[in-house]
């Protein structure tokens, strides 16, 4: 018997109609998940219903018995507080910063009314999500937590009131990934022991496959298909859908066939990284510690880690444009000294590329001069007119036309934005790109794409390649070797084939699990 | 949250010597000095005069001994209310500017955070326009043009309140509290409706709202505290223009508190009076700025760690 149900839903905002012809069912006990790239109009079905969102709903959406559509004020809030509890992406600001942990779960315990909730019960509630130390936490202040510690306190909170309909709306996606599996495992654990019927929402194919019951594939504000996880995966009707599955990676699909590596090119020894504590305080907090490692033509590294394990402090070290604090970094034997000494021919040898495409273009530049910056600077030699050939070859590498050459970042997705970034990095010829969470940002149709660039990029140029990343299963499309960071340290180091199949280090295992 | 407090004191004490030191010799760099009248004092009781203050010593000096009396407590003798030390004069006139000043405060804490609460409640719609209109003229109407208008109006027209000096019981009060809060509240109206605009767009609501709680609460309960870090911040200057401000109210409404012997003092070159009155204003400057400290980590937990 389905507990929440959706025939037809139309959503507008502002007389814009933004989603259109939109089922759902959610079953108790069940998950379904709403999988949709950015503005697929995925968050916009969840939420509307509630009133959580600007938007307009029409069409019948019946919970538990009532009628949403027609609910009037005191419906809908019944609806809200005593029927549905909801998990949002953002642990970090979806908690009110001014209240104590406890308060806030007394509150969401509160809002079917009293009783009260004693102290010994609110920390029963807060050990049911698995956080230690409860009692201490009660009066602790949300941002005393770490990210994943927040996120629990968001699902205790949300089923504090015991709800019948749990709405996660991306609930592991801002989170480290070594944490997603755990968060969904907690998820699973409480939807069957309480019974709960799950509406998931995700961005991501393959953090939800395991745990849904059912799944719906939306684009542009339709549903593209809908059937049993198992069922639609195995055997996927629509283009779209196949698009997604093939775009999503996965540890079990076959070995890519990488081309043979040279000489070793790079190769660091010892490389520290230590920062000042912030404020007041004394000591310093190594961020990088005693890591050695190298690179050979045409190979692509992959550094994996969690959030804060260094991963990113040692790639910029590596790229000459983070502090390094002891250790050395050497070029096919010849060494490279810290970043304000390295010459231009040295700058040329290692670029970078980073996270957010849009960021790190200048939004008041046109692709043309973004693009043609490197050469300016190292390859000033170089006259304009060939310049301007130079610009337009990198741009038809990253597979853009001349088209693109006069407009404005503003104006380009976050794929097109990206590639724009590779062109730029490219276009001086340079032997290793450093690539800092390079896809992570994007969306998995575009950041597959991306990934095919760059395997076409270092087979025609022999590129080699250090590939920052916290998602193994993408990254062993593209890599040779890993290396896996933890803390700052390396914890394990090796082929990609071997260290997927027997993953020595916890750090590893964890992250091939959240895979 | 000590830490701070004392933190905080220990570097109160170098400031409030540097300020007294740079007016100290600021003032003496001033032409004139106490005793030039508009009769002309002969030399030798000029000389006498000097001497018995012990104007006729080295600047230095000078400095040396008033710094050493002040932290025993002595702010000196007044040199032109020659009955008077600067301590009898400070202990007339600062309850009523510390009364005065308060009670502005407060008023315009209740008149502004209520008119910006309900500005932005109705954002975008004509109330919300016509306060954050008002709030723009009261902040820039100066003291000296409010405080005669209400003089005039509510004083010699209607006759309802005195329109000088303290007179009996708290009515003579209210006008010189109106015109020292309206362009503090008119601020503060804007601060407070600019925070909840931004506070009442984040996550934090939206979990409050799917709770289930009734708007109202979600307001004063989720949405109001965060939004009024911008308000405190602003508390701490707004304390020093108050002060200030009250040199004007009091000559308006003729009231005998410490901003006419602060102006009186300074075109008197009387140095001792001058002196303890600004080092009185920078100590309470300096004290209500750790209250803005301590109330911004009431507000926001996060700031409570430096």
């Amino acid at each position: 018997m389905s507990v929440y149900e959706i025939r037809n839903m139309a959503i507008q905002i502002d007389g814009k109609r933004l989603v259109e012809g939109v089922d759902i069912t959610v079953e108790a006990g069940k998950c379904t998940a709403i999988i949709g790239t950015s503005g697929s109009g995925k968050s916009l079905s969840c939420l509307t219903p509630f009133g959580l969102t600007p938007g307009e709903a029409q069409g019948s959406i019946i919970l538990d018995g009532i009628d949403l559509i027609h609910a009037d004020a005191h419906q809908m809030q019944d609806a809200r507080s005593r029927l549905t509890g909801f998990v949002f992406q953002q642990p970090l600001t979806a908690l009110t910063p001014h209240l104590t942990i406890g308060a806030q779960l007394q509150e969401a315990a509160a809002q079917v009314g009293p009783p009260r909730l004693s102290r010994h019960e609110l920390a029963q509630k807060l050990e049911r999500v698995g956080l230690s130390r409860a009692d201490e936490r009660l009066d602790q202040f949300p941002h005393r937590l770490s990210g994943g510690e927040r996120q629990r306190v968001m699902i205790a909170a949300a089923i504090a009131h015991e709800p019948k309909l749990l709405i996660a709306d991306e609930p592991t996606s801002a989170l480290d990934a070594s944490l997603r599996g755990e968060i969904m495992a907690l998820l699973d654990e409480l939807r069957l022991e309480k019974g709960l019927a799950m509406l998931l929402v995700s961005h991501d194919l393959a953090s939800v496959e395991g745990h849904a019951d059912h799944l719906i594939v939306m684009d542009q504000g339709r549903v593209v298909e809908c059937g049993s996880t198992a069922n639609l995966i195995t055997n996927p009707q629509e283009e779209y859908t196949k698009r997604l599955i093939a775009a999503t990676a996965r540890l079990d699909e076959p070995a890519p066939q990488l081309q043979a590596v040279g000489d070793i090119l790079l190769e660091i020894e010892a490389v520290t990284v230590t920062f000042p504590r912030p404020g007041w305080r004394r000591g310093k907090i190594k961020a990088v510690t005693d890591i050695s490692l190298y690179v050979r033509e045409g190979e692509a590294l992959a550094i994996v880690g969690g959030s804060g394990s260094g991963k990113s402090t040692l790639g910029k070290a590596i790229a000459g444009i983070g502090p390094l604090t002891s250790g050395t970094i050497s070029w096919q034997g010849q060494s490279l000294p810290e970043r304000r000494a390295r010459t231009i021919s040295m700058r040329a040898l290692i670029q970078p590329v980073f996270q957010d495409p849009v960021a790190s273009l200048d939004p008041q530049w046109k692709v043309r001069d973004i693009v043609a910056e490197p050469v300016k600077n190292l390859q000033s030699e170089i006259l304009r007119k060939d310049r301007d050939a130079m610009v337009l070859k990198a741009l038809e590498d990253v597979e853009l036309g001349e088209d693109y050459l006069d407009r404005m970042p503003a104006s380009l997705s976050g794929g097109q934005a990206q590639r724009v970034a590779i062109a730029r990095a490219i276009i001086a010829s340079p032997k290793l790109l450093v690539l800092d969470e390079a896809t992570s940002a994007l969306d998995p149709l575009v950041g597959s794409s991306i990934l095919q660039l760059l395997r076409k990029l270092q087979q025609a140029k022999k590129l080699s390649i250090i590939f920052i990343t916290h998602d193994i299963a993408s990254a062993r499309r593209l890599c040779h070797r890993i290396v896996v960071l933890d803390e700052g340290a390396v914890v394990e180091t090796g082929d990609m084939d071997l260290v997927i199949r027997n993953p020595q280090a916890v750090t590893t295992q964890k992250l091939i699990a959240a895979s | 949250m000590l830490a701070l407090v004392a933190r905080r004191l220990m570097t109160a004490v170098p400031t409030l010597l540097a300020i007294i030191l740079a007016s100290f010799f600021l003032m003496r760099l001033a032409p004139g000095g106490p005793f030039d009248g508009e009769r002309p004092l002969p030399p030798e009781t000029q000389a006498a005069l000097q001497t018995a203050y012990g104007l006729d010593k080295p600047l230095w000096e000078q400095a040396w001994i008033y710094v050493s009396r002040l932290v025993q407590g002595d702010f000196g003798p007044s040199l032109v209310y020659r009955d008077f030390t600067v301590s009898e004069l400070v202990a007339q006139g600062l309850p009523i500017s510390l009364t005065l000043g308060g009670l502005a405060i407060i008023l315009a804490l209740l008149i502004g955070i209520s008119a910006g609460l309900f500005a932005a409640v109705r954002a975008g719609k004509a109330a919300d326009k016509t306060i954050m209109m008002i709030a723009t003229v009261a902040t820039a109407l100066p003291t000296f043009v409010t405080g005669p208008a209400l003089a005039l109006f509510f004083g010699l027209w209607l006759g309802l309140l005195p329109v000088s000096g303290t007179g009996e019981g708290w009515s003579w009060l209210i006008m010189p509290v109106v015109a020292l809060a309206l362009p503090v509240s008119g601020a503060i109206a804007k601060l407070t409706r600019a925070g909840l605009a931004t506070v009442l767009k984040q996550d934090h609501i939206r979990t409050a709202r799917a709770r289930g709680l009734p708007e109202t609460k979600i307001l004063f309960k989720h949405g109001l505290r965060p939004a009024l870090v911008p308000v405190a911040s602003y508390l701490g200057p707004a304390a020093a223009g108050l002060l200030t401000g009250a040199v004007v109210v009091e000559t308006v409404f003729g009231l005998p508190g410490l901003g006419r012997y602060f102006v009186q003092g300074a075109l008197n070159r009387d140095y001792p009076l001058v002196l303890g009155v600004v080092t009185l204003y920078a100590a309470l400057i300096i004290l209500f700025n750790l209250f803005a400290d301590l109330i911004y980590g009431w507000l926001d937990p996060r700031m409570r760690e430096g």
